[in-house]
């Protein structure tokens, strides 16, 4: 049979996953960089940004990948974003509320630990709607 | 929308994996089409009538507004 064959669920997080890993090692060794006292100020801040080119090319990678996928999966994939989205409005605003009424400490509640917890939304929304259709 | 799919599929022999390859879609997309979990596009359910070669309101069965 000489059907083009479909990317299965699998491939599509197979095929950028190598750029995800490169994205967190960069993280990683940019928090590193950071601890270190030594280092310029100029030192640090381009090891904060680091991370940032590695992260485009793994979220293109995402896109690209998303393009192969086939009607279900891009479906199971734009619920899960939009659930991912409404869990992420509720996480901010509720975050938002909070410091009204107290002073959230920024050494658990800055950007930098914020938006990690957006893509463990994203998952819970994929396995969330993935159940749905399996 | 229920559909015979599964039928159609068994009467030619075909496992979902060697359907979905036919119509270019995933495994899984067959299987949730087949459990009615999924209603495919107009053109992956022409696709389907063509593979078929039935018309597409022979396979998919109108349940009216659900």
């Amino acid at each position: 049979m000489n059907a083009k064959s479909v990317p299965s669920a699998a491939s599509f997080t197979a095929r950028p996953a190598v750029w995800v890993v490169a994205w967190l090692v960069a993280w990683f060794l940019a928090r590193l960089v950071l601890e270190g006292a030594t280092v310029p100020t100029w030192g640090r801040v381009a090891a904060a940004l680091a991370p940032v080119p590695v992260a485009a090319v793994a979220l293109l990678s995402i896109v690209r990948s998303a393009r192969d996928l086939d009607e279900l999966e891009r479906r199971i994939q734009l619920e899960a974003l939009a659930i991912a989205f409404l869990l992420t409005m509720l996480l901010l605003m509720t975050l938002g509320l909070i410091e009204l009424a107290v002073a959230l400490n920024p050494d658990d509640w800055s950007y930098r630990h914020v938006w990690a917890m957006l893509p463990v939304l994203y998952f819970a929304g994929l396995a969330w709607t993935r159940r749905r259709y399996a | 929308m229920k559909n015979r799919l599964k039928v159609l599929r068994a009467e030619r022999d075909w496992s979902q994996a060697d359907l979905a390859e036919r119509l270019e879609v995933s495994r899984q997309t067959v299987n949730s089409i087949e459990t009615g979990k999924y209603d495919p596009s107009l053109p992956l359910a022409f696709r389907i009538g063509r593979l078929f070669g039935r018309p597409v309101e022979e396979i998919f069965i109108d349940g009216g507004d659900q």
